[in-house]
């Protein structure tokens, strides 16, 4: 019988499309049990469509388990035994084992009754979970306190609610039965399955949570991924596994939610319906577990395969690309141009434009490694240094907002060390983690003075190298993750062992491993054994930091080098393969998750090395690419398919109009406190670049219009990359720009005085700013505009020179990395 | 001028009138759609526009402190004030706002506001300011951007100003809701980024200087649009099309008069200026009315921009935060000053009658006062202030339990504070908003509504 099955099945999977039933594996364990199954179209290992609806279901021992027409399996008889369903000719099967149908049903508080309540609405918001409750009957809202409910529905009203003496006299029941009036109405079937999960537990005589309970261990969720297209329709199957080894259907108890409505919905039974083009997952929440469903609806283009082939594969990043792309349909853009390449990649790798003579050299080059020459050549600047290093200072908080300027200059200068010798970012993060001594001499052990809570540190140190923000299960069980409260406390408690000792100097303060102190956990009042996140608990005598570090930068912790890599990733790449870039977790799943786990592979074999990570980054054709659209990739943001263009940093943009004027930015003033107030600092000599500030504590308006982090709290949210009309009125009105122009020792000078013609001005300041020679179209609007300004006898030649700077300067293609 | 109760001649078959027709074009002129002016008629509200002032208690308010006393609660509860009586009979409100009581008919309490979501501040910024807490990945519209989205602006006024600068980080990592969310950036407010109370004020580069010609500022922008590379690439791009959008509003700005009045408040006497007091706040609340006046239809006022590093109402009682006293001390005065100034300046000018005030924060506070001396996070009830307009004043709505710990009676959510301000500005509830790929948006859920005692 089985031989044959498979066979079917194995013929008809060259056929095309074929038929598939999950789970495959069903058990189904006590009287009663149910589970529903699906009947899934295959187009090879993809699942494209359900056809339960259309399914006629056979059990091949009625004995043993019985099907009904929407694909639920009901327990008969204790037995193995094989359920198929037929489609032209294709056979799918399940198998079943039904067992334990002679015991009597065990039924939990926690793990059936609340659920039972929480999928009739007793306790949902609308009725007795809300604030107040309902009609006397307060429930926590869909059961989150177990206990305080248990006390209320066999304790409170006078214990009438639940009758252990004569369960069919139970409030419990009469009342949403309708058997006496409920404010609520008819909300229980006498002959459910739910009434006899509720009367079988109180017939057990009501027992509430008992630490020997089974737990509940996992979920997962059916079909794991599937491609579909717009109007589809799935239904989703989620089975819960416990800790006796037991599973059941809790799909119509779970709590669904879609990360891209837009794309596809799910409503509050499971059933997914698909509403546009790209990629969503189905996060399905039941108690404390967290399942997901990836929903893919490749966009409405006919492209041939050859596109893809075809399509230029630098390196792995583009294989992998390439093949989301495929199956998401998306045409790939092609390459970009050398003039963009260049301005591109040097915006973007160390944040200044190239110089007209560079760019020069660069386009006449006519090797064909040129752009892997730039990058590596790119890679040794001094300016890497610069841009690199801040990044990192805005990671680590480096700012005189709570530290000295002795010790600003002290954690700058380790970072900026550090990046200079491409220190490997394991050995960057140990540093810091495990940083002990004297605060103006090493200046990593500024890190704990910036968080000496240990709650601050333990969340900060999980969003600065794993890209995870813990911070929820401080108080109580993470509402989108698996994390709990005690696991919280567990990690924090590593954490608990930093002594901090005040120096006799400004700034000064050492930093030592205690040997001892523990950190409670408030709700239970006892210190947790410090273990990191699904990590061992710390043997006793180890240095608790170091063990934590140890755990951190093992080559299989799944978090710090994805953490790491799609940080770098999204600096060139526009958008994190995971966004926001720091906030990975389960629930936020990437965009490509294969690309993001091979990039990771790749920086832990090549010994975290970031510069490598770089280069290989900028060396893809997914870099490369234009950012033009092709036809049938315009609406893509995420996938790749072309550069995704972006605002330019403050700093970059702030340097570059120093550079390009010719005047140096002033950074005389040091903001103090809060309320607005600055004193004059002579540390910044002019000429000073703004990403050569080790602080963000220096006066500009200019940079903090354009967003410049205030390295506060830890988060890449903080760096503001919104255009805004304050930005428009500061570069018409305010002075940044408007005096850098008038400067008399400006560029502008320059050209004025050397009488420069109206073609050639033109002509060098899109050189010197876009990186590219005018169009004929630009050339002729901007001659004509220059004779306007030149029959004008309000204006002088200075005046129009500086008004074709300012339009270029504060153009979209100026102010945008394209 | 348009009469709304205009005699009826004959009607079209679409039921729009002949009548109705001519004053179409005068109500354009406006500012109002054809179809806000009918159903203007239809409910028999006045043409003359609602206007809105939000002032957002950023750190949420203790509402057993402010205005819902509990002075029969066990002493860890009721904390340190008692109540007083109000210009109101029957209205009891903390001591420490004497100011405020004897305008109590101007205002109405909602007793009963509460929200189910975390307790961080981002969630109650994104629910009191757009009604609704965000998920699936959709950025909802503040309520004043959503009223500039549907009347448009008036004069050269932007529609919703918020001053003096957005609400910043306050711990959590949510979007706050002070945008446009998806009815897209240029309905975005105008932020003013200044500090009002600081001497010779002025919104920063808002006016060009005397060197820049307003010739040579129309030539700029001309030579600006000059640069078209890569058009294509920009064109499909939000944040690009975003800043050409912010240019011309800025253009805009720079070379309207009104403008330029609106924004300057040296043109108030001293004593009007001390009235509202010389804090952030206060300045921030008469820079609102004068806004109002001027033609702007919502300005939010945020009261505070962290809640870390100042005194806030955010009293959780230890460092970096306030406590109970600290918060009488400082925080109180200064709102029940600038709070009472506003409703009476606004009532002495006329604008009362056609400008709603709301206050509000974005939770309550912990009845239970903590070791610390403060109360935390409670978004299990608060209380809310709005008068003005249509909304009447000397209400009480709803009211919590007896320990201040959720609601007794009536409980509003934030989606019926949003009804209500819908409402009370003339739109209607049921209304669709082009959502994100044009699939439609209600500017409330189905079935929310307003809170009709209100009116």
């Amino acid at each position: 019988m089985l031989s044959v099955f498979l066979l079917t099945c194995t013929l008809s999977a060259c056929t095309g499309q074929t038929i598939e039933i999950q789970p495959a594996v069903v058990t189904l364990d006590g009287p009663g049990a149910t589970q529903r199954v699906i009947v899934l179209l295959k187009r090879g290992t993809d699942i494209v469509g359900d056809s339960t609806v259309n399914a006629d279901f056979s059990s091949a021992n009625p004995k043993v388990v019985r099907i009904d027409s929407s694909g639920v399996l009901h327990a008969v008889g204790d037995g193995d035994t094989v359920v198929s369903t037929e489609r032209d000719g294709e056979f799918a099967f399940v198998k079943v084992k039904v067992q334990n149908t002679k015991k009597p049903q065990e039924i939990s508080f926690a793990n059936h009754v609340i659920p039972v309540l929480t999928r009739l609405g007793c306790n949902s918001g609308a009725c007795h979970g809300a604030l107040a409750g309902k009609g006397g009957l307060k429930l926590s809202l869909r059961g989150y306190d177990p206990d305080a409910d248990h006390f209320v529905l066999t304790r409170q009203a006078n214990a009438r609610r639940v009758n252990r003496q004569e369960p069919a006299r139970s409030l419990f029941l009469l009342k949403p039965t309708l058997a006496l009036t409920h404010g609520g109405g008819m909300k229980l079937e006498v002959k459910s399955p739910e009434f006899s999960v509720l009367a079988n537990w109180i017939a057990n005589g009501a027992p509430g949570i008992a630490t020997q309970d089974t737990k509940l261990t996992r979920i997962e969720a059916f079909p794991p991924n599937a491609v579909l297209e717009p109007k589809d329709t799935l239904q989703m199957i989620v089975r819960a596994w416990y800790s006796d080894g037991r599973s059941e259907d809790v799909t119509r108890l779970a709590k669904y939610s879609s990360t891209e409505d837009l794309v596809a919905g799910v409503n509050d039974l499971g059933a997914v319906k698909v509403t546009g083009h790209g990629e969503a997952a189905i996060v399905v929440l039941f108690g404390n577990q967290v399942a997901l469903v990836r929903v893919a609806s490749p966009f409405a283009n006919d492209i041939h395969s050859k596109v893809f082939s075809t399509s230029p594969r630098n390196n792995f990043i583009d294989t992998l690309v390439l093949k989301k792309l495929e199956a998401i349909k998306l045409p790939p853009s092609p390459q970009c141009s050398g003039h963009e390449f260049i301005r591109r990649a040097y915006l973007d790798a160390i944040g200044v434009l190239p110089t007209p003579e560079e760019a020069r050299k660069f386009t006449e080059d006519t090797r064909p490694d040129r752009r892997a020459r730039l990058i590596d050549a790119l890679l040794e600047r001094p300016e890497f240094v610069d841009y690199w290093s801040y990044k990192w200072a805005d990671l680590l908080l480096v700012s005189s907002r709570k530290l000295p300027q002795p010790a600003v200059r002290s954690f700058a200068n380790f970072v900026k060390r550090s990046v200079a010798e491409n220190k490997p970012w394991d050995r960057f993060a140990r540093d810091i983690l495990t940083a002990r001594g004297n605060s103006l001499r090493n200046g990593e052990v500024n890190y704990f003075m910036l968080h000496k809570d240990i709650t601050d540190l333990t969340e900060s140190t999980a969003v600065t190298f794993m890209g995870m923000s813990i911070t929820c299960c401080r108080c109580h069980n993470h509402p989108m993750e698996k994390w709990t409260q005690d696991q919280y406390w567990s990690l924090a408690n590593l954490f608990a062992q930093v002594a901090i000792k005040n120096g006799d100097r400004a700034g000064e303060f050492s930093v030592q491993s205690a040997g001892e102190g523990d950190i409670l956990h408030p709700r239970r009042g006892v210190a947790m054994a410090p273990t990191p996140l699904d990590g061992k608990p710390i043997a006793p005598g180890k240095d608790r930091r170091e063990y934590f570090v140890d755990w951190l930068t093992s080559p299989d912790n799944p978090y710090f080098a994805k953490a790491f890599v799609n940080r770098v990733w999204r600096n060139f790449m526009g958008r994190g393969l995971v966004e926001a870039e720091d906030d990975l977790r389960q629930t936020n799943p990437a965009s490509n998750e294969e690309l993001l786990v091979a990039l990771a592979r790749d920086f832990v074999k090549n010994k975290y090395d970031t510069k490598k990570l770089v280069r290989t980054i900028m060396l893809s054709a997914a870099y490369q690419r234009s950012s033009s659209s092709v036809a049938g990739n315009k609406d893509d943001d995420r996938f790749y398919s072309r550069y995704i263009i972006r605002r330019l940093p403050a700093e970059v943009v702030l340097d570059a109009y120093s550079d390009i004027a010719k005047i140096p930015t002033e950074f005389s003033k040091v903001a103090v406190g809060s309320s607005g107030g600055a004193t004059a600092t002579p540390d910044y000599p002019l000429g000073t670049r703004a990403l050569q500030l080790p602080d963000t504590q220096l006066v500009s308006q200019f940079l903090d219009a354009f967003g410049r982090p205030e390295r506060g709290q830890t988060c890449a949210c903080e760096r503001g990359q919104e255009s805004s009309v304050t930005q428009a009125l500061h570069l018409n009105n305010g002075q940044t720009l408007n005096d850098k122009l008038r400067n008399k020792k400006s560029r502008v000078e320059e050209w004025v005085t050397e009488k420069v013609s109206d073609d050639d001005a033109i002509r060098r300041v899109y050189v010197l700013a876009l990186s590219r020679i005018p169009t004929d179209a630009e050339f002729a609007r901007f001659r004509k505009l220059l004779a306007e300004a030149a029959n004008d006898p309000q204006v002088s030649r200075r005046e129009a020179i500086e008004d074709l700077f300012w339009s270029v300067l504060t153009s979209r293609e100026f102010l945008f990395n394209r | 001028m348009i009469r709304l109760d205009a005699q009826r001649p004959a009607h079209f078959c679409d039921g729009v009138t002949r009548r109705d027709f001519l004053y179409a074009g005068a109500i354009t002129t406006l500012g109002l759609t054809l179809n806000d002016y009918l159903q203007a008629q239809q409910t028999g509200q006045a043409t003359r526009d609602t206007n809105c002032i939000m002032l957002f208690l950023v750190g949420g308010p203790s509402h057993i402190d402010t205005w819902d006393p509990k002075p029969n609660a066990p002493e860890e509860i009721r904390g340190p004030f008692r109540p007083t009586a109000t210009n109101v009979n029957g209205m009891q409100i903390s001591e420490i706002f004497p100011r405020m009581a004897r305008h109590a008919d101007k205002f109405s309490l909602i007793r009963s506001v509460y929200h189910t979501a975390t307790a961080v501040h981002d969630t109650g910024y994104q629910m009191m300011q757009t009604g609704r807490l965000f998920a699936g990945g959709i950025e909802h519209p503040h309520i004043g951007c959503v009223l500039g989205y549907v009347k448009g602006a008036r004069d050269d006024m932007p529609p919703h100003v918020l001053v003096p600068r957005p609400i910043g980080r306050t711990g959590g990592n949510l979007p706050h809701g002070h945008t446009a969310g998806y009815l897209g950036r240029p309905h975005d407010p105008f932020i003013l980024n200044a500090d009002p109370a600081v001497p010779n004020f002025q919104v920063p580069d808002l006016l060009p200087p005397a060197y820049i010609s307003a010739v040579r500022a129309n030539r700029r922008q001309r030579m600006r649009d000059a640069v078209d590379g890569a058009m294509q690439s920009f064109e499909n791009n939000s944040q690009a099309r975003q800043l050409d959008g912010n240019f011309q509003l800025a253009y805009r700005l720079m070379s309207s008069p009104r403008a330029r009045e609106a924004f300057n408040l040296d043109q108030e006497p001293a004593a009007v200026r001390d009235r509202y007091g010389r804090t952030r706040f206060g300045q921030s609340c008469l820079l609102a009315r004068r806004l109002i006046e001027r033609g702007v239809r919502f300005v939010t006022v945020n009261m505070f921009e962290t809640v870390f590093d100042e005194v806030t109402w955010d009293i959780h009682g230890s460092r970096p935060f306030t406590n109970i006293a600290q918060m009488s001390r400082e925080v109180v005065p200064n709102f029940d000053q600038a709070y009472s100034a506003l409703l009476e300046d606004l009532t002495n000018r006329g604008l009362y009658s056609n400008t709603i005030v709301t206050a509000m924060g974005e939770f309550g506070r912990t009845p239970k006062i903590n070791p610390a001396g403060g109360r935390d996070h409670h978004p299990g009830v608060w209380t809310i202030l709005m008068g003005g307009g249509p909304i009447r004043g000397g209400r009480v709505i709803g009211e919590s339990d007896e320990l201040g710990y959720r609601p007794k009676s009536r409980p509003v959510t934030s989606g019926e504070v949003a009804a209500t301000l819908y409402r009370g500005l003339g739109l209607d509830v049921h209304r669709e908003l082009p959502g994100p790929q044009n699939r439609p948006i209600p500017l409330v859920d189905f079935g929310v509504q307003a809170i009709r005692e209100l009116f």
